[in-house]
């Protein structure tokens, strides 16, 4: 096997490792700023660095807008930034961030005359859109129909447990290349690990799908039994599978709170950046400031530490001090993010601002529920702000408002301690 | 100095929390219309990353009830998926409606203040036709206008449809429609404070047949000879235009350059707040449940924020108006018929015109934003209220995208939804006064155009309330169905 994989970014050679993903091997080289905002321009980098949000879009191949956190780095492939027609790194459109300082309300500009208005339209329409037409014919593998009693969707501590009681009629899901979701980024040093994903799925007798992302939930108009349809992209192949029976594991995603400059290259989720460790190897430098709230902050504040980085602050947004003696906490809001890269998080502590330097921020809030695949075919969620998030509605067996729709972890609001218990649960309601 | 640091809530549309504090403001606080005002969550990441901040904001800013804090609905595919991957499934099988369930109680959102006791004018639906009548009817003054909307403005399909706008119809009726239509979405930012964005890139109409050749002749005749330039040019014509295009897929073209696209959500914030300041009352999350009718004529409406005594009641709820026409014991001869479209990732401007291609009901255009917004028609879409989204559009619009347009494959799909065209037997309007209930007016049966007929169909309806001579509104009234005169329009796209 190669030791180094070259790629390039636009036209410059890229070194990476293989097994990097695309936004690996950037960050790995120094390389923050992956795109330019659609609207003002600002320069963007990854925040969750896994798959959820959108801040990562590059070219890839003459491919637009894939996720570079989520492709991995092949020999000769070549990368390019969009949205920065006169280059991403100084991208002379970022005017339009500094000309509306509180923002372009394009509902009401140039309303007064027509001529103005026509003038707006001509150059709204030319710089709207993020990336170019792709330049090829697609080449994909044939989509298949199949059935499917149980489909756990899902390879997470509660959707391995799931599978492993439901055993030989589940086919599990996962959507990354290696099952175990979070019990990979030691967020939990008593939780599910590496080791617990092992034995589970070497106790699971059915099938295991990586690499399988499920993409949408349908009434079932294949024609097979079912009472769903389940579209899965398997790479680019992509499968409908007429189920019975899901559990919904999907897990949560990572969010950014709205502050000034939580949008700049350098703020990242926690949860994001132990993925990207985990995975990768790979460090944004070497001194982080950890923002966010309760458990969530300790324990990914810990694991961060473990994974080598360096604290020079962890600032709880609450006024709450969660009890850690070993860290360096501080209560206070974040008010700006500053620099980009950026390099100083500015927090109003009790009396006073605070600013902290930094090589990076990491954000650790609790992962918003991932109920959209299920609440897209009825499952009822609901907004609950302690868990920032809309988790779906379960009952005490993991069944959601939708009788063969049921759930498992987070995705319900039983992340953590109560993923495992959860994802046993409802397969034991599902298999009945 | 430091520049005024903006704090962005969806990083994918670049809305800020200053956008959403005006929203609010503008009593577009809940979570579907804030989604739509500000475009939050319509971006590649589909609000997975703003959505919890942004419902926090409505909890705290706009101090919504609990109970009406719940995601906004969430449509398929839940991750950007190729067009191509799609088109490569086999087909799969329509399946028959299901009847939506009943709504259980008040909408969480219902004001809670009761209606006036009395208004002149009541119209249920605050869709564009309703709205666009209201603000008309307000114009002459004097008279109590009150619009009743069961949910968020644009939660029907005027806040559903594509944005394609064309005068190119086979009935001189509907071309005038649509030419005073358009005319006038051209100046109505100007008339109503809020930009349309409409972009006459045209409509391009593909004939894959020689009888579609045939109809597409016909019907730039009639067009010609009410004022429209649509000419008939050949596919390679149409492929200097949209140098994508696999033009050896259509024979023929009817291409007409003054039609176009517009951003539909604003027409109906526009025409709404127009309402509101020549003094018409507009009402959202409210239903009405019934409709009185004594001695032959409409007396008052009842709703679940109480009664309303009134004299004239317009019907003007799109697919839904033969439930609510049911309600005062009249029975309309429209079905509901279901039609999805899909949008797809943001793309750099590459698409001028609007495409159809007649024979398969496709049709595509790219949005304001960059995107591929389209939709087919499906013949064997059964009739029926259902507003879900079936993995069998995706295969069949992708497979005739794709087949077209063959570098589209790549492109990701980010959003599907469904809206439902309000079909009648002849495929015009039901307009006018209702036999056996004075007082109660149809505004309805547009078949999924009604959209960008609704400025100059609400236009002459007020001006025909007001006591002006329209004959539109004896020639669609409902009573033609009985009476065995239909009025056939031909050029149904979806």
């Amino acid at each position: 096997m190669a030791e180094s994989i070259s790629f390039s970014l636009d036209g410059d050679r890229v070194v990476g490792v293989p097994g990097d993903t695309i936004a690996a091997a950037l960050l790995r080289s120094g390389v923050t700023t992956f795109t330019r905002s659609i609207k003002y321009h600002r320069p963007r980098g990854p925040f969750c660095l896994s798959g959820s949000c959108g801040q990562c879009l590059l070219r890839v191949d003459g491919v637009p807008s894939l996720p570079a956190c989520r492709v991995r780095i092949e020999e000769g492939m070549a990368c390019e930034r969009q949205n920065g027609p006169l280059g991403v790194e100084a991208d002379l459109l970022r005017a339009t961030d500094f000309l509306f300082p509180t923002g372009l309300d394009h509902h009401h500009l140039l309303v007064q005359s027509r001529l103005l208005g026509r003038v707006a339209l001509e150059v709204a329409r030319r710089l709207a859109g993020l990336g170019e037409l792709p330049v090829h014919e697609a080449k994909v593998a044939k989509g298949e129909l199949r059935t499917a009693p149980l489909v756990v969707i899902g390879a997470g501590p509660a959707g391995l447990a799931a599978a492993r009681i439901a055993g030989a009629k589940a086919l599990l899901l996962e959507r990354d290349q290696r099952p175990g979701g979070a019990a990979l980024l030691g967020i939990d040093p008593a939780g599910p690990d590496a080791a617990w994903v092992a034995s589970a799925l070497h106790e699971f007798p059915g099938v295991l799908l990586t690499g399988a992302e499920a993409v949408g939930l349908y009434p079932n108009d294949s024609g097979l039994p079912g009472n769903g349809l389940l579209a899965v992209r398997l790479e680019d192949k992509l499968l409908a599978i007429a189920v019975e029976k899901v559990i919904v594991a999907t897990g949560g995603a990572p969010q950014p709170v709205p502050f000034p400059g939580v949008d700049r290259p350098g703020v990242h989720a926690a949860r994001g950046l132990l993925k990207l460790h985990a995975q990768c190897g790979v460090r944004v430098g070497a001194r982080l400031v950890v923002v966010g709230d309760g458990k969530e902050l300790v324990d990914c504040a810990r694991a961060l530490r473990r994974a080598g980085y360096e604290l020079a602050r962890v600032v709880s947004a609450t006024s709450e001090l969660p009890p850690a003696e070993d860290l360096p906490l501080v209560v206070g809001a974040p008010l700006r993010a500053l620099g980009d890269p950026v390099r100083a998080l500015e927090i109003a502590a009790k009396a006073s601002t605070e600013r902290i330097a930094c090589d990076a921020v990491a954000l650790a809030w609790s992962p918003a529920p991932l109920h959209e695949l299920a609440s897209s075919n009825g499952a009822a969620a609901a907004y609950l702000p302690e868990l920032n998030g809309s988790p779906l509605i379960v009952d005490a067996e993991g069944r959601t408002t939708v009788p063969w729709i049921f759930a498992a972890g987070r995705v319900c609001g039983l992340g953590g301690a109560g993923a495992v218990p959860s994802g046993e649960a409802a397969a034991a309601a599902a298999c009945k | 100095m430091i520049p005024m640091e903006k704090a962005i809530v969806c990083a994918c549309e670049d809305v800020t929390v200053h956008d959403v504090d005006e929203a609010i403001a503008r009593g577009l606080g809940d979570i579907e219309s804030l989604k739509r005002y500000t475009g939050l969550g319509t971006g590649p990441c589909q609000g997975k990353s703003c959505l919890a901040s942004a419902l926090r904001l409505c909890a705290e800013r706009a101090k919504a009830p609990r109970e009406s804090l719940v995601p906004f609905r969430s449509r398929p595919p839940q991750s950007p998926t190729a067009l191509a991957a799609y088109a490569s499934l086999p087909e799969l099988q329509p399946l028959p409606a299901v009847a939506p369930s009943a709504p259980r109680g008040p909408h969480p959102l219902m004001p809670r203040e009761r209606l006036p006791e009395r208004a002149d004018v009541v119209i249920l639906g605050g869709g564009i036709m309703g709205l666009a009548l209201a603000w008309n009817l307000a114009a002459q003054g004097s008279q109590k206008i009150l619009v009743l909307e069961r949910g968020y403005l644009c939660e029907g399909a005027s806040g559903r449809n594509g944005g394609g706008v064309r005068a190119q119809w086979g009935t001189p009726t509907l071309i005038e429609l649509a030419k005073e239509s358009i005319d006038f979405m051209g100046r109505f930012a100007q008339e109503l404070g809020i930009n349309v964005w409409l972009r006459k890139g045209g409509y391009l109409f593909l004939a894959e047949d020689e009888e579609t050749v045939r109809r597409i002749e016909e019907g730039a005749a009639v067009q010609k000879r009410h004022g429209l330039s649509t000419r008939i040019i050949s596919a390679e014509e149409a492929g200097e235009l949209v140098p994508e295009l696999d033009t050896r897929r259509f024979l023929a073209a009817a291409w007409h350059p003054e039609d176009g696209v517009v951003f539909p959500w604003p027409f109906l914030w526009g025409y709404a707040d127009g309402a509101r300041k020549r003094g018409a009352q507009i009402e959202t999350f409210t239903r009405a449940t019934g409709i009185e009718v004594e001695s032959g004529r409409v007396r008052a409406v009842q709703t679940d924020r109480g009664r309303v005594a009134c004299d004239r009641v317009v019907i003007a709820a799109g697919a839904w108006s033969p439930q609510v026409a049911r309600l005062a014991g009249v029975e309309l001869p429209n079905k509901p018929y279901r039609h999805e479209i899909v949008s797809s990732e943001p793309l750099k401007p590459f698409l001028g015109p609007l495409v159809s291609m007649l024979g398969s009901g496709l049709y595509f255009s790219q949005s304001m934003r960059g995107e591929i917004v389209g939709g087919m028609g499906d013949p064997k879409e059964p009739p029926g209220l259902n507003q879900t989204s079936s993995l069998r559009f995706l295969q069949r619009y992708s497979r005739a995208l794709t087949e077209l347009v063959p570098r589209t494959g790549n492109v990701k799909l980010l959003r599907q939804w469904a809206g439902c065209y309000d079909v009648t037997p002849d495929h015009s309007p039901v307009l006018g006064e209702t036999p056996g209930a004075a007082g109660l007016l149809q505004m309805s049966g547009f078949v999924g155009h009604g959209f960008m007929m609704a400025p100059a169909v609400g236009r002459r309806m007020a001006a025909w309330m007001g006591g002006a001579k329209d004959d539109i509104f004896e020639r669609f009234s409902v009573g033609r169905f009985a009476e065995g005169r239909l009025e056939q329009e031909t050029f149904i796209i979806g």
